[in-house]
């Protein structure tokens, strides 16, 4: 008996070391298929919370592309509630043709998603930088928009850079737009200051609207599709020469903290370019 | 003994959470992963209670399974690793040493340190993925994995010794 005793104490870690493996290997046997146990896998409480802190992290280092993605989708969205709405007034007035006309407009756009480099909103004559450029299918005159609504117009374009004229630009920015489900049109302009404050001119003033309606870009031009966001009625005030309103707009886009926007590309602006440069030759032909 | 109590359990905790959060995102060539917990069963010191050292190991390999959905996996090898450790120390401490020395490349030398630790490596290595293999048995494939491991493995652990000593 002291013998055995002994021998338990000299050799003890053996067992323990027998005793553990076999733990393991039970452990190994039993629960390796993986839904065997919730409580020595990364199902149990502890280790749960534990990856949840990871991944909060890992998944910060990927918002930037998630905001990429984020931005073009909701303003694939934007686009598409739009369309549905001035299908629903126009299909219960019933004149559907026009409505088909414009989603085949629609889908001569391309979006080219980009960020923003650099911004200033504080100076009268503001300007933007984006990291696409020739080489990413940017052009000149090409429209610019973001998740909440219109940012600029593209104006200077290098091989992987481009230069954004934003509506925050009081000297050169103007931008079509119109009031949304009434259509009276005007332009945006912005007189320097708050920037997100913007005025939108020439309303006529036969115009029926109400302050907190809201003003999106008309699509007349070939900048940008119709009814991306520019902002809200504020204030109505006449216009200096007393013709037409003058339409405060609080923007819907905050300048302030732009970081991805999209380019908005016409397949189709060439040819435009083309036709009205055509219609301008035939005209001075006619002069002489 | 109770600041080497918390310096172990401080590096219990820095190496699980180093193996969870970093090493085992690693897969280098689809086959070497750096099991860096070995270090931990290594730098036991000299005439450490060999219970302790297995208990130890046992929960590091524990900690570590939870986290990787392995249950009983590391936790045998690095069991394993406690059983021997003592043993194979004991022929690598110069002869007239202290009783309770060390185990860095200060106290054994590089060369020594070097081999004790690939040896204690390799067999985790083996060991490891031998169990890991263990429905779908491909030698070649096992031998690659440990191997490639063990060296990546080693080549962690003597870096991190190095800027230890320094």
């Amino acid at each position: 008996m002291h013998n055995l005793l002994d021998f338990l104490q000299k050799y003890h870690h053996w067992f323990l070391f027998v005793l553990l493996e076999v733990i393991s290997g039970v452990m190994l046997f039993r629960y390796n298929s993986y839904q065997g146990s919730v409580w020595l896998s990364s199902a149990n409480r502890v280790a749960g919370q534990f990856y949840e802190m990871e991944s909060g992290v890992t998944s910060f280092f990927s918002l930037t592309r998630t905001n990429e993605e984020l931005t073009l989708r909701n303003f694939y969205l934007e686009r598409q509630v739009d369309q549905l709405r001035r299908l629903y007034t126009d299909i219960t007035k019933d004149t559907t043709v026009e409505e088909r006309n414009q989603l085949q407009f629609l889908s001569q756009y391309k979006l080219i998603p980009a960020k923003v480099v650099s911004n200033s909103i504080n100076k009268p004559d503001n300007l933007m930088t984006i990291n696409k450029g020739k080489a990413d299918g940017v052009e000149v005159d090409m429209g610019v928009a973001c998740g909440n609504g219109v940012v600029g117009i593209v104006y200077l374009v290098s091989d992987h850079y481009s230069v954004v004229i934003p509506a925050l630009n009081a000297n050169s920015s103007r931008i079509s737009c119109a009031i949304r489900n009434r259509d009276y049109f005007g332009y945006l302009h912005w007189t320097g200051g708050d920037p997100t404050i913007a005025f939108v001119e020439d309303i006529p003033r036969h115009a029926h609207f109400k302050k907190g309606e809201w003003v999106v870009t008309s699509g007349y031009s070939s900048i940008f599709p119709s009814g991306v966001l520019v902002g809200q009625i504020e204030k109505v005030f006449n216009s200096s020469d007393g013709l037409s309103y003058k339409l405060q707009v609080r923007l819907s886009t905050d300048f302030s903290c732009l970081r991805d926007v999209v380019v908005v590309s016409d397949k189709t602006i060439s040819e435009r370019v083309k036709l009205i440069e055509a219609a301008r030759d035939s005209i001075r032909l006619k002069g002489n | 003994m109770s600041l080497d109590l918390l310096k172990r359990l401080g590096l219990f905790v820095v190496l699980c959470v180093v193996q969870i959060l970093v090493l085992n995102h690693i897969h280098l060539f689809n086959m070497a992963i750096p099991l860096l917990y070995i270090y931990f069963g290594i730098t036991f010191h000299r005439n450490y209670p060999k219970w302790a050292i297995l208990l130890w190991c046992f929960a590091l390999g524990l900690a570590i399974d939870v986290f990787s959905n392995t249950p009983g996996l590391a936790a045998g090898s690095m069991t394993l690793i406690g059983a021997i450790q003592p043993y194979l120390l004991e022929l690598f401490v110069p002869r007239d040493s202290i009783e309770d020395l060390n185990v860095s490349i200060k106290s054994l030398g590089f060369g020594k340190f070097t081999t004790l630790s690939a040896i204690l490596i390799l067999i985790f290595c083996l060991a490891f993925f031998a169990l890991e293999a263990f429905t779908f048995y491909n030698w070649l494939n096992w031998l690659i994995c440990a191997v490639s491991s063990a060296v990546l493995t080693l080549l962690l652990i003597l870096a991190i010794e190095s800027v230890r000593t320094r």
